[in-house]
């Protein structure tokens, strides 16, 4: 390959350098790694309103947050933390890899790619507005009715709550449809199913299942907001509207959500660990048919959450079976990594120190998800600071610490720098002792009867040392994750240089330079096995330069299952309009919050006018 | 732009020589897919608030007996939105058999139709509204919301096929937008199948019992 292909390619796919050129591009890296920035932006907001809460909650009778602040600063915990942070993170982290890993030159849509970053920032900015005024939602994170309809929770909290969402279920359809399409249509050539790398599978399985379950997040927020500001009933007994059927629309969505938050995460485990035990992962097939089954059965445990509301024994047995259903493929892909590991040669950087702590907290996170499935043990423990044990133990455990161990891991073929090995070891053991110590006495203080979503409680309980430990290790946790965002700063500059391949890994996205040329890999690569790097085939070896495709922005497209190439996709340029339609669209909610119907009619129409042109041919053809 | 050499080498397998295989098209799908993908979507949302409606019926069912909704403008409605389904289509196949003109005509047709059936659903609001207001009770807020919703969707649809009517031409293209009319097409398709199970479910079912 000779350095004027290479600089033909750079010319073609590179976003210039300027302002314009930033709001303007399409790049999936540099998009994969605005959202991650982002989300972690937000994990540390979070995290501080979690400490803030943890210091109140430190001592009994507590007076340092009144009520009110309380219930706001909860509730924005919870909706950052499973809205803002742990989705739009794992977005991130295949907005920027999957195009590497399937040897392709950017997602699907590329600027559809653009307009859900927009979307996602705005609909978090539009969240965050709701604090400004000191009118945050201040109805817990699933916002039960009537609590938030209009007679309990007036004021405009839980209508920020309502529009900010409704933008995020648009960011996020929209990243998974470009998700979608891209994994069964643009693998390299012999990149066929069985080939294709787990994190795939997992990504692919988590975005048909937001596909079809978003929508009934957005209806439910539709109700409500129709409920709060229109003078609607569907939560409303009094004119014959149920309250349970907020309950139920949204655990049909949010607990699929679980899985969305987490079998990505898994994913990047499914990656991680072979490659630090040296060895291909065991019982591949296993492993992908378990994440597809997870997100199948996922759709069939929502009223789990929903033991104590009175419900026939025939549907909570139904319920309860399939929620421990799901723990078999949970434990298919635990057995699959415990014996990669126990095969291999494992070697002990701080990304398998995450992976390793991932494992062990996700089987604590696990079981004790499978203690709230059995239905007497939950109506013993509903709304009590088991739950509260329960959902962070997962959501930390499968989330967090495999979004730190693919931080160590991709972070050099990201920025072209190493993580400082050290301070990431440091970090680990921090976190890890941390979010045990803040965490596990959260069991003992639920059997003690401690109730969550409580402001402040009484002295002579016997909670009061089981919480000031809680928030001892909650600081513990804070002060490692700050040590690893010190490591990202720090060694963004003065890390050693990584090279290709600084782990000997032995997917595709490892073939191209650290940090990758804006165009990927100059050859579209073929592949004959799962772990191509890790063969004897030469993925880029094109002695006549035929899958260079210099003459445009161009890549292959290529069928569903087989992966044999079919055709040439062309790529747009970048484009002002996806950040344009991102305004537009989050000015329509604006205006709605405002019940500003007139405003919000004319920018709909700005919104479709915008899309029109953006589909609007822009290149001239000589008729055949 | 030059032409591009379409020629991508074909090497799958490890035993499998190292064959080329000729690439002869751009890529006109990944639109089409990401469209199938936003129906799906849209499909759940429809599927929500349906069984929202079930969900509250029980409580409502009483309301229903007592005034079921009329049928005398929304049949009518089904028949304009089948047929302009039916006029798409066959404007989709002349389109393939190069009749471009007639593939124009039918978008006016399929537009002119939405457009009746707006104009019908004003009038059967306005006779509706006289019983039931969606402050009325849980069943008026969602007989409306989900009609509501409808009218949005076809008011969207008639954008797509009017977008689609403006294209200054309709051959097989090298460059985006590659299928429009079949996008657009597949999409109003969609919004008329919503409201057969809107007519069946919200207001033929209550004419039964």
């Amino acid at each position: 390959m000779s350095a004027a292909v290479q600089e033909r390619l750079t010319q073609l796919w590179e976003t210039p350098h300027t302002l314009w050129g930033e709001l303007t591009t399409v790049d999936h890296k540099k998009l994969g790694k605005r959202y991650i920035a982002t989300a972690f932006f937000f994990l540390i907001i979070g995290g501080l309103e979690a400490l803030v809460m943890r210091v109140q909650l430190a001592t009994p009778n507590s007076g340092m947050l009144d009520p009110e602040t309380y219930y706001q600063i909860f509730t924005m915990h919870g909706v950052t933390m499973i809205f803002w942070y742990a989705q739009p993170i794992l977005s991130g982290f295949a907005i920027f890899l999957i195009p590497l890993m399937i040897g392709t030159r950017d997602l699907a849509f590329p600027r559809l790619n653009a307009f859900t970053y927009w979307t996602f920032l705005f609909s978090g900015l539009l969240l965050y507005g709701s604090s400004i005024i000191y009118e945050a939602p201040r109805g817990g994170w699933f916002a039960y009715v009537p609590l938030t309809d209009k007679p309990y929770s007036p004021g405009l909290g839980m209508d920020f709550f309502v529009f900010s969402l409704l933008l995020l279920t648009i960011s996020s359809t929209g990243g998974a449809v470009n998700f979608v399409v891209t994994i069964f249509r643009q693998r390299c050539p012999g990149m066929t199913v069985s080939r294709m790398p787990l994190f795939l599978y997992s990504t692919l399985t988590a975005s048909i299942v937001a596909i079809l379950s978003m929508p009934a997040l957005s209806a439910a927020l539709v109700l409500l907001e129709l409920d709060r500001q229109w003078g609607f009933h569907f939560y409303d007994p009094a004119h014959g509207g149920i309250v349970l059927l907020w309950q139920q629309l949204f655990w049909f969505f949010g607990h699929p959500w679980v899985y969305v938050v987490f079998l990505p995460a898994t994913g990047m485990m499914s990656m991680i660990f072979p490659v630090f035990s040296r060895r291909p992962i065991v019982g591949y097939p296993y492993v992908a048919v378990a994440t597809v089954m997870t997100g199948v059965v996922g759709f069939g445990v929502w009223i789990h959450h929903m033991f104590a509301t009175g419900m026939s024994t025939m549907s909570m047995s139904f319920f309860s079976a399939a929620s421990m259903t799901i723990s078999v493929f949970s434990a298919v892909q635990v057995f699959a990594w415990i014996a990669t590991v126990w095969l291999g040669r494992p070697v002990m950087t701080a990304a398998f120190h995450f992976a390793i702590g991932f494992l062990a907290v996700f089987i604590i996170g696990g079981l004790n998800g499978i203690i709230t499935a059995v239905i007497p043990f939950d109506w013993q423990l509903t709304d009590t600071y088991f739950v509260v044990a329960h959902l962070h133990y997962v959501l930390v455990g499968t989330n967090m610490l495999p979004v730190f161990a693919g931080l160590y891991y991709w972070y050099p073929k990201i920025t072209g720098r190493m993580l400082s090995e050290v301070l990431g070891k440091i970090s680990f053991w921090l976190i890890f002792i941390g979010l045990n110590v803040a965490f596990f006495p959260m069991h003992i203080v639920a059997l003690l009867g401690m109730p969550r979503r409580q402001y402040t409680y009484p002295a002579g309980l016997g909670w009061e040392s089981w919480n000031m430990v809680e928030t001892v290790g909650a600081f513990i946790l804070g002060f490692g994750i700050l040590l690893t965002f010190i490591n990202v700063f720090k060694s963004a500059r003065r890390g050693a240089v990584a090279g290709k391949n600084p782990w000997g890994a032995d997917s595709l996205e490892w073939s191209t330079a650290s940090p990758p040329p804006p165009y990927g890999s100059v050859h579209i690569p073929t592949v004959r096995s799962r772990n191509p790097l890790w063969d004897g085939h030469e993925e880029e070896k094109d002695p006549a330069g035929e899958r260079i495709l210099d003459q445009g922005r161009l890549t292959l497209s290529s069928s569903a299952l087989d992966a044999v190439p079919e055709s040439i996709a062309r790529m747009p340029e970048d484009s002002i309009l996806p950040l344009l339609e991102a305004i537009a669209i989050s000015g329509v909610f604006a205006a709605l919050l405002f019940t500003r119907l007139w405003i919000a009619a004319i920018l709909a129409f700005v919104t479709l006018c915008l899309n029109g042109i953006w589909v609007w041919p822009k290149h001239r053809e000589e008729r055949p | 732009m030059s032409t591009i050499d379409l020629r991508v080498p074909h090497d799958m397998g490890p035993q499998s020589p190292i064959t080329t295989v000729i690439v002869p098209e751009v890529d006109d799908h990944r639109g089409t897919y990401g469209i199938m993908l936003f129906i799906l979507t849209e499909a759940f949302l429809f599927l929500m608030l349906f069984t929202a409606y079930f969900y509250l019926a029980e409580g409502t069912w009483r309301w229903l007996a007592e005034n079921p909704p009329k049928l005398h403008y929304v049949l009518p409605m089904l028949a304009i939105l089948l047929g302009s389904s039916g006029v798409v289509h066959w404007g989709e196949k002349q389109v393939k058999k190069r009749n471009f003109g007639a593939g124009r005509i039918a978008l006016v047709v399929a537009i002119f139709m939405g457009l009746i059936f707006l104009a019908l659903s004003a009038f059967d609001y306005k006779e509706h509204l006289r019983d039931v207001t969606p402050q009325t009770n849980s069943y008026g807020s969602i007989f409306y919301t989900i009609t509501t919703f409808h009218v949005a969707h076809v008011c969207l649809g008639l954008f797509m096929l009017f977008f689609t009517l403006l294209l200054p031409r309709y051959e097989p293209r090298q460059w985006p937008p590659y299928r429009p009319y079949h996008n657009a097409t597949m999409y109003w398709h969609f919004v008329d199948f919503v409201w057969v199970f809107i007519v069946a479910f919200l207001y033929v079912a209550p004419n039964m019992r």
